[in-house]
């Protein structure tokens, strides 16, 4: 089925926030540091200000009158007397046109006293640090150290023990819609539309760093240009409202594409030291320890750190595992959630990792997953039960191709396979309302469509198979915070599984409805469909057929229908709390895996890496929408290329980010796509409606992981830095003289 | 500042005021109300903005609004009278090709008038050819897949696509 959303959209019809426009509003450019770290000497605004146009500048100094209640002071909403990173928001300046405002933001006089800046966590802590020693070091904000078994007592049983050192740096989003927002404040309405993810979401950000009452707050989201998890924060939102308020008048702020690679939530740079032990040629231990670069994060918002130690053990049985990180401010901007946050960079690590194991032992490495990958039943190192998971049979399958593609290699070609797993967000709930009218069925709620077609088609698909009534008679209406029902909002792939079920039940309550008001009386338990008639909606049961309307009540009929509300509260998911020695984990939920097997070319003279096929099988749960299944492997699968081959973030000596354009920031183009092989395994069902397992992230997970490993089985070089550009694979060839540099570290192992 | 006069979708419209260093991109959303071209990037990198300047595609956020004057600009809102251009947009809508749609516009202007000029050598399209044309324009959601459907569905039979761009298959627990 076509989504109802796509024509609208190839026509130019459908509004984006940043298309948006309100009478009399003004447009908003941000003054933001051009340093990583350095005292604010200076600050006027009264330049800007004589700028034509120019009508206000927010700077620090006006929050506490805006803000009698207060606000977030760390990190600061505009900073006062310290930046901590570049592009950081200084000053907001408001004026007729956008020009006038940029105008004005240049004319703003700030002077900086740069300070000593942190932004290379390895230059800081090139050796895994004590301890003892980190415990009063003022860049860690988070701790964690989590156990099962006696690691190092293993290791020195280990008949090898195997240590390498992977490195993943910084990808930016680059969703192609920069973010744009819209405010408006009238007495306690403060009101703003925005593109997000999570209006919701952005209701309780916005109440925390505003210390205004949630229902004194309204978000409106509007159609997403892109979201990958960079537009589910307030980041801009309470700059506009709080001009807006100071102005009185409505204000329209976006980012340009500078601002969103600067700051707009890119990936943790990380380091990740991994160790493996081999007994008896099995797979027993191993062993973590993650530096992850946090930016301008603050302690106790270590949520990344806590989520992804899990993603870098695999999915593996072990006897005794180990895992440890710090979570490091720098003077950096803060990172964010990008696709199935950090899980491709722990994927790339511990699935580059257990392919070098499995080489230096000779064995075939998916046949070496195949034997240690959780089944149904095992427990997962958290004390979690693997629910069905599709792991192994997606390696029979992935190896059984490479029987097919290995005899026809040429020279410098390679393959690989890697196993990702991913925790769906089943545990954020939702609500959702359903609304029977004769002229159809109406999801209102207030989740916009994000892309990934989870809204327009993923709840329609639902709720037509919920009711019978075809997806043409359904339709899908949208609300601000104040009239939608709660819904935590498009990420963690959790919508179509949870809101899904807040749909689902919605429709059961009200056919059972319609089913009690039969009459005659229907027998007990039988159940009622909908149909479409005649132009109006019909109600079948028990070999009968009714229209609608005959089945409301006189006020139900005023009103132009019934309406049921649907909720849905996923179980949390389980976590063994005696593992957790330090810090803070986070319990997974549904868990889905994702196998992958890529096939590359590398050219031995320039290191140059290209993906000539792909094959990606997930557990699939039950694929609700093919087209929109195969539209988030696809997409998934080639943003993860993009992590693997090109995507960094380069910082100057000066901690300035080299590449904030998409000139030298490349992402996958149309050029560059290989052939696709999707394969969506079935019949390992998840905990969302009928089985369905969230597709959203997994497909990411295991793509940099596999092409490294194909390159390796190319050319026999590991290259354990992301991405992997012609220069790091030159550099692992030996091409361009140090086949030891750091980014090709051999690993070591040693066999007591 | 000056005025600049451009015919937009057919119609002669005059904008008065014009700064010299307005981007055409700026001119069209917001002096002529026209949103459907897309601002993604605006250093030239994304293909968002794409129109046609007297047919041809061009960047329009890397355009002057003073360079297009007395000329003609088609912007996604002005192809609702071509059949050829309404072929490329259900193409795209059928085929997948549209998740969040903030680079379809862009594709379909691009598409459009690429299949307007003709073929490089004369013969017919071919899938390869058009794909090879289309790197200036970005997407992030689809990974062009949909998008290379779309470009086979447009071309129709025989367009030379030696295999499905990607393809699906649904197996149990038993493969
Ligand atoms: S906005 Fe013009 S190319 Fe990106
Ligand atoms: S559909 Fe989102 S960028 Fe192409």
């Amino acid at each position: 089925m076509t989504r109802s959303d796509a024509l609208p959209k190839a026509m130019g019809a459908v509004p984006y926030a940043g298309d948006l426009e309100l009478p009399g509003m003004l447009w908003a450019a941000y003054v933001t540091s051009p340093h990583a770290h350095a005292r604010i000497r200076l600050l006027d605004p009264s330049p800007a200000r004589k700028v034509p146009g120019v009508v206000d500048v927010l700077t620090a100094e006006d929050l506490p009158a805006l803000l009698p209640d207060g606000f977030v002071e760390d990190p600061p909403l505009l900073a006062a007397e310290e930046v901590r990173f570049v592009g950081q928001p200084v000053a907001v300046v408001a004026a007729e046109t956008l020009p006038a405002a940029r105008q004005g933001a240049r004319a703003v006089r700030v002077e900086y006293e740069p300070l000593p800046s942190f932004t290379d966590i390895e230059s800081e802590f090139p050796r895994w640090p004590d301890r003892e020693e980190m415990k009063g070091n003022p860049h860690v904000t988070g701790h964690v150290l989590a156990r099962r078994g006696d690691f190092e007592a293993v290791a020195a049983r280990g008949d090898l023990v195997h240590e390498e050192t992977y490195r993943t740096g910084m990808v930016a989003q680059v969703a192609l819609e920069p973010h744009a927002c819209l405010a408006e404040v009238r007495g306690s309405d403060w009101h703003v539309i925005t593109t997000t993810q999570t209006p919701f979401g952005i209701r309780e950000d916005l109440a925390d760093k505003l210390h205004l009452p949630a229902e004194h707050l309204r978000v409106e989201g509007t159609w997403v240009g892109g979201g990958f998890g960079g537009k589910n924060e307030a980041i801009l939102e309470p700059h506009a409202l709080l001009l807006a308020k100071k102005t009185g008048r409505p204000v329209r702020i976006g980012l340009s594409f500078r601002e969103e690679f600067l700051w707009a939530r890119s990936t943790q740079p990380a380091v990740f030291r991994m160790t493996s032990v081999v007994i008896d040629g099995r797979l027993v231990a191993r062993r973590t320890r993650l530096l992850l670069d946090t930016g301008n994060s603050l302690p106790g918002r270590d949520f990344a750190l806590g989520y992804s130690l899990g993603f870098t053990l695999g999915p593996y049985r072990l006897e005794a595992w180990e895992v440890e990180g710090y979570a490091l401010r720098t003077h950096r901007p803060p990172f964010g959630p990008h696709r199935a946050p950090l899980a491709p960079q722990c994927a790339f690590a511990a699935e580059g990792h257990i392919d070098s194991l499995a080489r230096r032992m000779g064995v075939d490495p998916v046949e070496f997953r195949r034997r240690h990958v959780w089944r149904e039943g095992d427990l997962t190192p958290f004390g979690q039960k693997v629910p069905p998971f599709a792991a192994e049979a997606a390696l029979r399958e992935a190896q059984e191709r490479i029987r097919s593609w290995r005899p026809q290699l040429p020279p410098h070609h390679g393959l690989g396979v890697a196993v990702g797993y991913w925790s769906t967000g089943t545990t954020a709930g939702g609500e959702a309302d359903l609304f029977l009218g004769p002229g159809g069925l109406t999801v209102r709620q207030g989740e916009r469509e994000i892309g990934n077609g989870t809204v327009v088609s993923g709840l329609v698909s639902v709720a037509s198979q919920a009711t019978g009534l075809p997806a043409e008679h359904i339709t899908v209406d949208y609300h601000d915070t104040s009239r939608a029902p709660y819904d935590s909002g498009v990420w963690g792939s959790r919508t179509l599984s949870t809101l899904g079920f807040a749909v689902d039940k919605a429709a059961r309550a009200i056919l059972e409805e319609l089913a009690r008001r039969f009459h005659p009386p229907l027998p007990p338990r039988t159940e009622v469909r909908l149909a479409w008639e005649g132009g109006e909606v019909r109600v079948e049961g028990g070999g009968r057929s009714q229209p609608l309307l005959e089945l409301l009540t006189p006020e139900e009929r005023k009103d132009g229908g019934i309406l049921r509300r649907g909720k849905h509260y996923g179980k949390g998911g389980s976590l063994d709390e005696s593992v957790v020695v330090e810090g803070a984990l986070y319990p997974y939920s549904d868990l889905t895996a994702s196998v992958h097997l890529a096939h590359v070319a590398v050219d031995p003279e320039t290191g140059a890496v290209q993906v000539i096929r792909y094959a990606a099988w997930q557990d699939a749960g039950k694929v609700f929408d093919v087209d929109g299944y195969r539209g988030q492997v696809e997409g998934g699968v080639v943003m993860g290329l993009g992590t693997a081959l090109t995507e960094e973030g380069l910082l100057g000596p000066d901690g300035r980010l080299r590449n904030p354009g998409l000139l030298d920031y490349r992402i996958p183009t149309l050029a560059e796509v290989p052939p696709l092989e999707i394969v969506a395994l079935e019949g390992f069902p998840g905990s969302g409606v009928g089985g369905a397992k969230g597709v959203g992230e997994p497909p990411i997970i295991p793509v940099p992981a596999a092409v490294a490993n194909a390159v390796a089985d190319a050319t026999g070089h590991r290259v354990r830095e992301l991405p992997l550009t012609p220069e790091r694979v030159a550099r692992a060839l030996g091409l361009l003289g140090s086949p030891e540099g750091a980014a090709s570290d051999p690993g070591r192992s040693r066999t007591p | 500042m000056n005025s600049v006069t451009v015919s937009v979708n057919g119609e002669e419209r005059t904008v008065e005021e014009v700064p010299p260093d307005l981007r055409l991109l700026d001119l069209l959303r917001w002096r002529l109300g026209l949103r459907g071209t897309k601002e993604g990037c605006r250093t030239g990198d994304c293909g968002a903005c794409t129109v046609l300047l007297d047919g041809q595609s061009v960047l329009s956020c890397l355009l002057l609004a003073p360079e297009a004057d007395r000329r003609g600009i088609v912007t996604v809102e002005g192809l609702s009278g071509s059949e050829a251009a309404r072929k490329v947009q259900e193409a795209f809508a059928e085929a997948g090709a549209v998740q969040c749609g903030y680079c379809t516009p862009g594709f379909v202007l691009a598409v459009h008038s690429l299949l307007r000029e003709g073929p490089p050598e004369g013969g017919p399209w071919t899938v390869e050819d058009l794909r090879a044309d289309l790197g200036g324009n970005l997407c992030r959601c689809t990974g062009y897949y949909g998008i290379l459907r779309a470009l086979a569905r447009i071309l129709g039979e025989g367009s030379g696509t030696p295999r499905e761009p990607s393809t699906f298959r649904r197996a149990g627990r038993e493969g």
